[in-house]
């Protein structure tokens, strides 16, 4: 079992590898370049050659890769082209606030639809589970920022519960961080519960006509507890592996989140440097995502195999 | 009562907005000599309270922003460093260049020759106090060697050299008699000579910086021995980057922010109603709309169909569907009606399928594909506007194949390479910036690509001409020459739109850029 | 009334129904439209009148008509995506199941390293390479939708190799693609459709969202996510103009899984993969 769960972390630390490679060879060729995002309509020929050359632009691929990749494993990706700041210092804190706001939708998402999902499936066909069914459905039928738009206008404009605005701030208390973040967690829940929802339910589900399952049934004992006591451990590697995936979309997928809630994460410094061709910035959030969500598929694995007497040992 | 003082009392009642009291001023006939004077007495007029903490939420920044005045490109950057620093030159509600840290100047005949006095007694705040030698290093780091976007605007000085210690005196390539406005460019703000630490900038402004992070927020502290009586007069203010212009409203209305700029104009009307907000308007000031066609690539070489596309686009349709009215046409070309040179002769070139498909016909190109790029990345609601412009043309026969292209890269992919697509022009503080920056023969980005040796003999004339008379009729001429032959469809001018808290001050509209000249910080107080 | 043999349920029912309705709307568009699809006939977000029943967009278009033409070019676009993802997906998911150990690393890390890109810069680099058109924009969504169909499918077949008659089919000498094809995707089938119903409503919006790269539908077409995005600023005013497009979306999303629940309980035996993802 060790050995599967160690070959698991090697797998995904050539994957993150891989990732790095790819991020660096992508963001190399990509369209348009720094010099002219940055200096806009007040570019020259010979303004963008100077700038070009301090940035080091002139240099092979393969020796800034290398450069890059060695001091990245350190923690260190250097500096910004545009504003020349050591970019660890802008992304450290915003990667906390997008853990912290991933963290926060996390705690009330995951919970929330996995209860609800094996609510469902204990009723499965009655009107809760026709209503869960539906509205989770809903909510995944609209884009994300509209959802924000909706709770922004009741909940902050109309009724002024909570603040329209969720930038939080290096001073702020742990509870102002929570009441400032509450609306886009708020989205970010409704965003991820109907995929964690219906995958429990149809996990809980399908273990349903597993010939044990039966067994307990004709013993007579009450469905809710077949369902918590034999369903559920046996269903729960898939749960584990969804539950995984959300939560990277949690760190991963939130830019338009933050651009509506003026949200100060990561998402927002990849997108700015995306559009002034700000490489180191644009390859170190890239890494930064990779290894979160490598990570994460890493960790959903590792425990799908400790969960899983049958994974245990692979054929 | 003369019309004038009717003007007068109407515009001290309120009854009359600065805009138009100028415009009627202008239809009149009264000199712009005695404006200011009249203009400032009724500005005066409330006294400006001390205290408070100016909370703006702005679009126009982004994580990557620095204060290194030459990577300014965006409001939230120009706010800033007009917060903790001064400009060369500031401009008059009227757009008219005054002194800000140099104080007057004076040209001999020709304006080849310039000397400008420096303020005296004016501290940074590291308590240096401020001297020519700062001034020259301020300018000195957009010239040669450098990325800054101030370069090209820089490159007609031949040199720039200190008198004394409280004078500069400059000689230009050629004469150019706006020279001072010139130096009004944002990217121009003074610090202290061989001063590098852009993390911790050292300036004349009204307030130090306090914190900033890029993309989120920058916060300022007031110094309290600001050098211009009466402005300065927050405790603290607070610059939030707000991207999404739905947020800001949000923003504004729950009061978490007491001022946002750049209002969507198809929602400000219902932003009016809220008695504890103030949306002030400038007309006609902000960014100029337009599809732009390289007249040197195929089909667009033909002037027949360039003046079908002129006349085959519903501008009002535009204005009013995709502004909300908060726009005024605009004449195929890049000037404004503010500025004095503006050619108010010139008719307005008004939507008419009959021409258009009469030009169409002429221009004998039958059912050429005609292509036009456009994308959210040139502006927010180009596509919208493309769009009513090719059902617009239909009208006229004219089929238009409009491509709706990725936002990322769009400058870099799209503009000055295809040969049909849209544009936006910021203002220029003068006519020659923008007849040599957007129509110059050697300008870079000479979007249309319509060069003429004979529209930039005039031009050049114009600069060095110091009969104000004589100018506007060269430029007059200009205007003409690109509205009928050049390959740009100017088809909006739109207005900035400001939303104030009804408690902020000091928020007339200004004939430069939004949020009174990206100064609110400075001119406005609390009420 | 019986479909393929089996009896539909009442929900099953009301969702053919729903997408009856949705398709005969996109065939016969032109003919059911009060107004063309482009055309401005009035102010912006104007309310709902007699002549305009569900009011105007955001360029004063009418809002039911652009609702009506939207369907044809949301559901095809999302359906032909939706199809190609699942042929990619399906085939190499599959083939990770069958071909053994290394095949199935190869594919399945190589998948993991493609979910892990961010997809701003995953999109982008497509852009760059193929352009912006419609085409592209299927492929692209093709592309990163059959990472997640090839899971799902690798993990069914994973299942099913193990089964008695897939050994006796090797045994037999049968060749990889016989398998495939014969043996693992008819017992497939029934966890395949299911995902397939929810992927296709997660294309709807996918193409709105990929508007930004330039890579959405073009003007002057409409298609309902699109819709919802350009008029979604309406909302802070409590105007509903965003809220039409958005239930149509809703609606399909509905009547879809409504019938692809029904098909999953036609087979009594669900497979315990389709849990997966």
């Amino acid at each position: 079992m060790f050995r599967t769960i160690a070959i698991r972390i090697v797998l995904g630390l050539l994957t993150l590898f891989a990732v790095s490679v790819l991020i660096f060879v992508s963001t190399e060729i990509l369209p348009g370049d720094v010099a002219s995002a940055v200096l806009g309509q007040g570019a020259t020929p010979e303004t963008l050659a100077v700038f070009r050359a301090e940035l080091g632009l002139d240099r092979p691929a393969y020796t800034r890769y290398f450069e890059w990749f060695f001091k990245a494993i350190q923690g260190d990706f250097g500096v910004a082209m545009t504003n020349k700041r050591v970019i660890i210092e802008t992304l450290e804190p915003r990667f906390l606030n997008t853990m912290f706001l991933a963290g926060y939708a996390a705690l009330i998402a995951v919970p929330l639809s996995v209860g609800l999902g094996i609510v469902a499936a204990i009723n499965e066909g009655k009107a809760v589970d026709k209503v869960a069914n539906v509205l989770s459905l809903m909510t995944i039928s609209v884009p994300e920022f509209f959802i924000a738009y909706i709770l922004i206008l009741f909940l902050a404009v109309q009724y002024d519960i909570f603040p329209s605005l969720s930038t939080v701030f290096a001073d702020m208390s742990f509870t102002e961080r929570l009441y400032v973040a509450a609306l886009p967690a708020a989205t970010l829940t409704m965003l991820v519960m109907a995929h964690m929802l219906r995958m429990t339910r149809t996990s809980v589900l399908s273990i349903m006509s597993q010939p044990y399952i039966e067994m307990a049934f004709l013993k007579g004992l009450s469905r809710s507890h077949v369902i918590l006591r034999h369903a559920l451990p046996n269903a729960a590697a898939p749960i584990i592996s969804v539950v995984a995936l959300n939560l990277a979309y949690l760190i991963v997928g939130v830019v338009v989140i933050e651009v509506v809630f003026v949200y100060p994460g990561v998402g927002q410094y990849m997108v700015d440097g995306v559009s002034k061709r700000d490489l180191p910035v644009v390859q170190a959030c890239g890494l930064i995502f990779a290894g979160a969500f490598v990570g994460l598929n890493t960790i959903a694995d590792v425990l799908a195999i400790l969960v899983n007497p049958r994974l245990r040992n692979p054929r | 009562m003369t019309e004038f003082d009717n003007l007068k009392t109407m515009f001290e009642s309120g009854k009359l907005s600065r805009r138009d009291f100028m415009s009627g001023l202008a239809a009149i006939g009264a000199g712009a000599a005695l404006t200011p004077s009249l203009l400032s007495s009724s500005a005066m007029a409330a006294t400006p309270k001390v205290g408070g903490t100016l909370r703006i939420g702005m679009e126009g920044g982004s994580a990557t922003d620095s204060l290194d005045p030459r990577t300014y490109a965006d409001s939230v950057m120009i706010a800033a460093s007009l917060a903790c620093m001064n400009g060369l030159v500031e401009f008059d509600n009227a757009g008219n260049p005054t002194g800000e840290l140099l104080e007057s100047w004076e040209a001999k005949p020709g304006a080849i020759d310039w000397t400008f006095n420096v303020r005296k007694g004016v501290k940074f705040s590291n308590g240096k106090t401020l001297t020519a030698d700062d001034i020259l290093y301020s300018i000195a780091i957009h010239r040669g060697e450098t990325k800054s976007p101030a370069k090209g605007i820089l490159a007609q000085i031949k040199e720039i050299k200190k008198v004394n210690e409280n004078q500069i005196a400059v000689t230009l390539e050629s004469g150019n008699a706006d020279f001072p406005s010139i130096l009004g460019d944002y990217h121009l703000v003074v610090v202290p000579d061989g001063f590098t630490d852009w993390q911790k900038p050292i300036g004349t402004g009204g307030y130090t910086l306090e914190s900033f992070e890029p993309g989120v927020r920058l916060v300022f502290k007031r110094r309290g021995d600001y050098w211009k009586p009466g402005r300065a007069n927050f405790d603290m203010v607070e610059i939030r980057n707000i991207q999404d212009a739905a947020a800001r409203t949000a923003a504004l209305q729950s009061g978490q922010v007491d001022a946002v700029n750049r209002l969507d104009a198809r929602t400000v009307d219902l932003l009016m109603k809220d008695s504890k907000l103030n949306v002030v308007r400038t007309k006609g000031t902000g960014n100029r709309f337009c599809f732009v066609s390289r007249v040197t690539e195929k089909p667009f070489d033909n002037n027949d169909l360039r003046l079908a596309l002129k006349y085959g686009i519903d501008r009002e349709q535009i204005i009013k569907s995709v502004y909300n009215g908060f726009a005024t046409p605009g004449n195929d070309h890049t000037l404004d009606a503010l500025n004095p040179f503006y050619n108010t002769e010139m008719p307005q070139r008004k939507y008419d399928p009959d021409k258009a498909a009469f030009h169409f016909k002429k221009s004998g190109l039958g059912n050429t594909k005609i292509e036009l790029q456009t994308s959210e990345g040139a502006w927010a609601t180009a596509v919208d506007c493309a769009t009513i412009f090719q059902q617009s043309l239909k009208k006229a026969k004219i089929n238009l194949d409009v491509k709706k292209v990725a936002a990322d890269g769009y400058w870099d992919n799209v503009w000055l390479k295809v040969p049909f697509c849209a544009v936006y022009w910021g203002r220029r503080p003068t006519a020659d910036q923008v007849m040599s920056q957007v129509y110059g023969g050697n300008s870079d980005w000479n979007d249309s690509n319509w060069r003429k040796p004979s529209f930039d003999a005039i031009v050049k004339e114009a600069r060095a001409e110091l009969d104000q008379n004589r100018r506007k009729e060269m430029y007059w001429a200009c205007q003409e020459m690109i509205a009928d032959d050049g390959g740009m469809i100017c088809f909006a001018i739109t207005d900035y739109l400001d939303g104030f808290s009804k408690k902020v001050m000091g928020t007339e509209p200004h004939a430069r850029y939004d949020m009174n000249d990206n100064r609110i910080a400075e001119k406005g107080w609390f009420a | 009334m019986r479909i393929f043999g089996y009896k539909p349920s009442l929900s099953a029912w009301i969702g053919i129904l729903i997408i009856a309705i949705f398709l005969i709307i996109a065939i016969f568009a032109d003919w059911i439209a009060p107004f063309p699809e482009e055309e401005t006939v009035s102010a912006t977000w104007d309310s709902p009148s007699a002549d305009y029943l569900l009011g105007t967009d955001n360029i004063g278009r009418d809002m039911l008509s652009r609702l009506i033409f939207g369907a044809r070019m949301t559901i095809g676009v999302a359906l032909v995506t939706t199809i190609l993802s699942f042929i990619l997906g399906t085939v190499t998911g599959f083939l990770a199941a069958v071909g053994g150990q290394v095949i199935d690393q190869a594919l399945s890390r190589l998948v993991d390293v493609m979910l892990s890109i961010p997809l701003l810069i995953f999109a982008l680099i497509i852009l760059s390479m193929f352009g912006s058109s419609i085409p592209t924009l299927i492929i692209t969504i093709a592309v990163l939708d059959s990472t997640r169909v090839f899971r799902l499918s690798r993990a069914v077949a994973m299942n099913l190799v193990v089964m008695e008659y897939v050994e006796v089919a090797r045994l037999r000498g049968e060749g990889l693609w016989w398998v495939m094809r014969r043996e693992i995707l008819p017992n497939a089938l029934p966890p395949m459709i299911s995902e397939f119903g929810l992927r296709f409503c997660f294309n709807f919006l996918f193409v709105a969202g990929l508007s930004f790269l330039g890579l959405g539908i073009q003007p002057p077409f409409a298609d309902w996510g699109g819709m919802v995005r350009d008029n979604a600023k309406a909302i802070s005013f409590g105007l509903p103009a965003p809220l039409w497009p958005a239930f149509a979306i809703a609606i399909m999303t509905v009547g879809v899984n409504l019938v692809v629940d029904w098909i999953l309980s036609i087979n009594s035996r669900p497979s315990g993969a389709s849990a997966e993802m």
